[in-house]
């Protein structure tokens, strides 16, 4: 069991100010104690923090570990799930001043006089009892329609991509703040010892792609074993995992005990928590030797399986063997596996590189919630899908229904969610007829954050780290449960 | 000399203010206070600390057979009157008196009265008679009722009762919206306020046909319209807002029960409507559904205590042992296939079977004597048991797990013969079954014996053969 971080320091590590904080807390809480009565200081029933040990949910989770399928680069919603037939009708015109009223626009299309509307090339279906509207691209995902829940009314601040995608991962559009993945390690702990709670596996397509960087799934603030592990595609899916020719496991076991023991001296003489960390990994890596390439291993898969996702997920590397290796990291306990799949940027020749894309993505995706679904995987793993924010409803550049592209908008989004307590068939949110705005349940990104807490079993409003000087969160100051998401 | 014209005034003061009372209490519905006049009654919270103090003074000096001093008693009787007669005029501020108001108005009359007819009993010299005596023993009791209901009508009726370990009645099967849950929210939060004997802001919140009255700045609630409904208007500001309801010190409503009045508005409020009639995506229903829910950590309290320092002992690195809640001692428990497996770290798991209440042992070697050890943790609830090599003989040992709700069993050798095992599971909810040997003819009679639970028997065919047939993926994606 994990001590809380603030209070956890060194006693070595007492300076003036911690020792005058402590002392008057001490006198404090003697005059409080005599008074024996419990929550007269409290106010408004709020929950001690020290009452909420770290490493177990606050409450009886939905979800007990999250698969998050990011589509980096930001996939149209309206060439994916938000259907809008007032383009077609209306496509060339320009969009009405009283629909962008005074959007915020990226130097991409700032400069432009006009904003011709542009309808979706791809033609849009209702499927499944849920009658939820999936473009043509996405025959697959189409299928599970009543599997998922679709939310067409997310939005966000940022315009740009950088600022968009480390707010969905941190919640912060300036980075340094700790991923989401690293926050439920935080909060939740390690389910098997043997592999890194949070995972990450990265695919590109071979659309106009955005950097990913490693500050992504970086602890931030945090104690940095919470820090997300980028899985490559390959021989050697973690580096410098294996031993160098020559080491034998037992040679290898001596070294580790030795140089722990060396450690532990240096942390006792200073205090700083990081070598902890660093002999916990040690450790860790040392059983990941042999938990690893047992996971990664997915030539054991049937037949059937490899044909549910598409032969491509034996090729390492392709998103398919990525969503394939999620649902064995899942099944082996890792509470957070964060995909991203780049090529989603689409500010032109978008019709043709978003079928690309599609296909990338669409069986791998909807074959993997219907593996956790037979396997009853789906009744406590949250599978997330989605891009950092939308695309413009008017055509970027030079009007040409042949090829034409879309700027980031952030005013109104879809993603898709599955299992974990989520309910599933539902769409949720609805937006103008432009596709612009949210006209009905908007979806905020802290918002998603909460809700996303809530099924783990997690108070958004209690998990906080001290750094700083101040309490952090992942929602920071904002962001509510979505009850109505929630099954 | 002085002090008996004086005593005349006093005389004289108290007859007058005991006529003008009796008089007040008998043309009550007749009475229009000056602005003035009726503002006097705000005082009435503040006078009325004089007469009890003072009267109780008195009575228990003259109780013990002491003469009690004259100015204790005069001033005694004098704050009585005045505090009935402003009570008296705070009263009328309220435009129809509840019955909590009524009892105290009119006991507060009584010991009003009773303590003038004391005054002038002790005028006549008959202080120290028996009924006299019995005069002050009633006003003893008459102070402490009246006390009693004015402190109802301020603070609210259970104001005084035994605190208790708010214990609310459960919500029925099929409960009727407005009755059942929405009035159960108003009674939480509003209607200590809000009812016939406070009625701030000329509100009731006792019943719709009050609620859709509305109160002195008129309409609440516009049946359909949320957003424009000023009670929801008000729950959505800003806690430091004056408007804001409840008002600065009581606990605001939290968000599931302010979109349950939400929704209920947007659906025409309606007090006949049930959670059956509602269809199936209207957020309503889970929400509902929520309350109806019991906690689950209520269910688990009873489990017996199970120290951290046992839970350490018995976990390893590839066996992790988590307590599903803060301060639950229900266990979920995952095991991991370990290079050097020893079936006693999972046997030795008996030791706190009865707190074991999720137990994932998929894809491990396990036989008969895990399966003692399953049958042994009757707490269960949730247990994974797939790609393991157990068989029917194993399964029979489930069947006294009777909360088990959720069982993986997939990619095993059982057969048919589970399948009664299965149908005794009182609470099983769902059942995944892919890749076992139990045959179609046996899943449909499963399904016929228990149509509410969750069979999964892998992807469905057809689906299956969409994906198989449409590959989609490109065969020419190269990768960095």
């Amino acid at each position: 069991m994990e001590k809380d971080k603030t209070n956890a320091e060194n006693p070595l590590k007492v300076n003036r100010r911690h020792f005058f904080s402590q002392l008057s807390v001490g006198i404090g809480s003697l005059a409080l104690g005599s008074l024996l009565i419990p929550d007269l200081f409290k106010g408004g029933g709020v929950k001690e923090l020290t009452d909420m040990p770290l490493g177990i949910p606050h409450f009886a989770p939905k979800a007990k570990r999250v698969i998050y399928l990011f589509q980096a680069g930001a996939p149209s919603q309206l060439e994916t799930f938000d259907h809008k037939p007032t383009l077609r009708k209306r496509m060339g015109e320009d969009l009405p001043e009283s629909v962008r009223n005074g959007q915020r626009l990226t130097g991409m299309t700032s400069g432009q006089d006009k904003f011709p509307l542009m309808p979706p090339m791809v033609k849009f279906n209702q499927h499944g009892n849920s009658g939820a509207w999936v473009s043509d691209f996405f025959p697959h995902i189409a299928k599970i329609a009543d599997d998922i829940c679709i939310v067409r009314s997310m939005h966000t601040e940022a315009i740009n991509h950088d600022p968009a995608i480390t707010f969905f991962q941190t919640g912060s559009q300036i980075s340094g703040r700790p991923s989401m993945g690293s926050w439920m390690s935080y909060g939740l702990g390690s389910e098997n010892k043997n592999l890194p709670s949070f995972v990450v596996l990265t695919s590109r397509g071979k659309g106009n792609s955005q950097g990913l960087y490693s500050k992504l799934w970086s602890s931030g603030f945090l104690d940095s074993k919470h820090q997300g592990v980028l899985l490559r595609s390959g021989k050697d899916p973690v580096l410098y995992l294996n031993d160098p020719d020559g080491i034998s496991r037992s040679d290898k076991r001596h070294l580790l005990d030795h140089v722990s023991s060396l450690n532990k001296l240096h942390h006792v003489e200073t205090g700083d928590d990081e070598i902890e960390s660093r002999i916990a990994q040690y450790e860790m890596a040392y059983r990941m030797q042999m938990s690893v390439p047992d996971v990664m291993d997915v030539s054991k898969e049937p037949e059937s399986i490899v044909k549910l996702y598409g032969e491509d997920c034996q090729v390492p590397g392709t998103y398919a063997a990525n969503a394939l290796q999620a649902r064995r990291l899942a099944e082996n306990g890792v509470r957070f596996i964060q995909l991203y799949h780049q090529g989603w940027d689409q500010h032109g020749n978008l019709h043709n590189e978003m079928a690309g894309q599609a296909k990338d993505v669409d069986q791998a995706s909807a074959a993997l919630v219907l593996d956790l679904k037979q396997r009853g995987m789906l009744e406590d793993t949250l599978v997330i899908w989605g891009g950092e924010f939308g695309r413009s409803n008017y055509c970027q550049g030079k009007f040409d229904p042949a090829n034409y592209g879309r700027d980031h908008h952030p005013r109104a989004f879809s993603i898709w969610m599955a299992g974990g307590g989520i309910k599933p068939g539902l769409n949720y949110g609805k937006t103008d007829e432009f596709g612009y705005n949210i006209i009905e349940n908007p979806v905020h990104i802290n918002d998603f954050h909460a809700t996303l807490m809530h099924t783990l079993g997690l108070d958004h409003e209690q998990l906080t780290y001290k750094y700083q000087g101040r309490r952090f969160r992942l929602t920071d100051v904002a962001g509510n449960v979505i009850k109505d998401l929630l099954a | 000399m002085t002090l008996k014209t004086k005593s005349h005034w006093v005389d004289y003061t108290i007859f007058g203010l005991s006529v003008f009372l009796v008089f007040c209490l008998i043309f009550d519905s007749f009475l229009e206070l000056p602005v003035l006049v009726a503002w006097l009654g705000r005082w009435h919270p503040v006078l009325l600390h004089f007469p009890i103090v003072l009267l109780l003074g008195a009575i228990l000096i003259s109780l013990t057979n002491k003469n009690v001093p004259y100015p204790l008693l005069t001033l005694a009787c004098i704050t009585a009157l005045i505090t009935a007669i402003s009570g008296f005029f705070l009263g009328t501020e309220v435009s129809a008196k509840g019955d909590l108001l009524l009892w105290h108005q009119w006991l507060g009359a009584g010991v009003a009265l009773l303590s003038a007819l004391w005054f002038w009993l002790d005028k006549i010299k008959l202080g120290q008679e028996m009924y006299t005596k019995g005069l002050q023993v009633l006003l003893i009791v008459l102070i402490g009722f009246t006390g009693h209901y004015g402190g109802m009508v301020t603070h609210g009726e259970d104001f005084l009762a035994l605190p208790s370990s708010k214990k609310q009645e459960k919500i029925p099967e099929n409960p009727l919206i407005y009755k059942h849950v929405v009035n159960r929210i108003l009674e939480n939060n509003c209607v200590s306020c809000h009812n016939p004997n406070k009625q701030k802001g000329e509100l009731l919140m006792t019943n719709l046909k009050e609620i859709l009255k509305g109160g002195e700045s008129g309409n609440i609630l516009i049946p359909g319209n949320p957003k424009e409904s000023e009670m929801i208007m008000r729950l959505h500001l800003s806690p430091e807002d004056e408007e804001h309801m409840p008002p600065e010190g009581k606990r605001p409503l939290d968000q599931t029960e302010i979109r349950i009045l939400e929704r209920w508005i947007a659906l025409g409020a309606s007090d006949t409507l049930r959670l059956d009639a509602l269809e199936k995506g209207e957020p309503l229903v889970a929400l509902v559904k929520e309350l109806m829910e019991p906690d689950p950590m209520d269910k688990w309290a009873a489990l017996p205590k199970v120290a951290d320092s046992t839970i350490m002992n018995l976990s390893s690195d590839y066996l992790s042992i988590k307590r599903i809640a803060s301060h639950s001692d229900a266990l979920k428990i995952n095991v991991f296939l370990s290079p050097e497996h020893d079936p006693k770290s999972i046997t030795d798991l008996h030791r706190i079977a009865n707190n074991i209440v999720e137990l994932d042992l998929s894809a491990l070697p396990i036989g008969s004597k895990e399966m003692e050890m399953i049958s042994s943790c009757v707490h269960l609830e949730w247990l994974e048991i797939d790609r393991t090599p157990i068989t029917d003989n194993d399964v029979d040992k489930l069947k006294d797990l009777t909360k088990l709700s959720l069982l993986k069993i997939y990619g095993t050798n059982i057969g048919d013969k589970s399948i009664s095992v299965f149908k005794g599971l009182q609470n099983l909810k769902s059942l995944y079954l892919w890749k076992t040997g139990i045959t179609q003819g046996s899943l449909d009679e499963l399904k016929k014996a228990k149509p509410n639970l969750l069979i999964d028997n892998g992807i469905k065919e057809d689906v299956n053969a969409f994906f198989v047939d449409t590959d989609t993926i490109q065969k020419d994606l190269k990768t960095e």
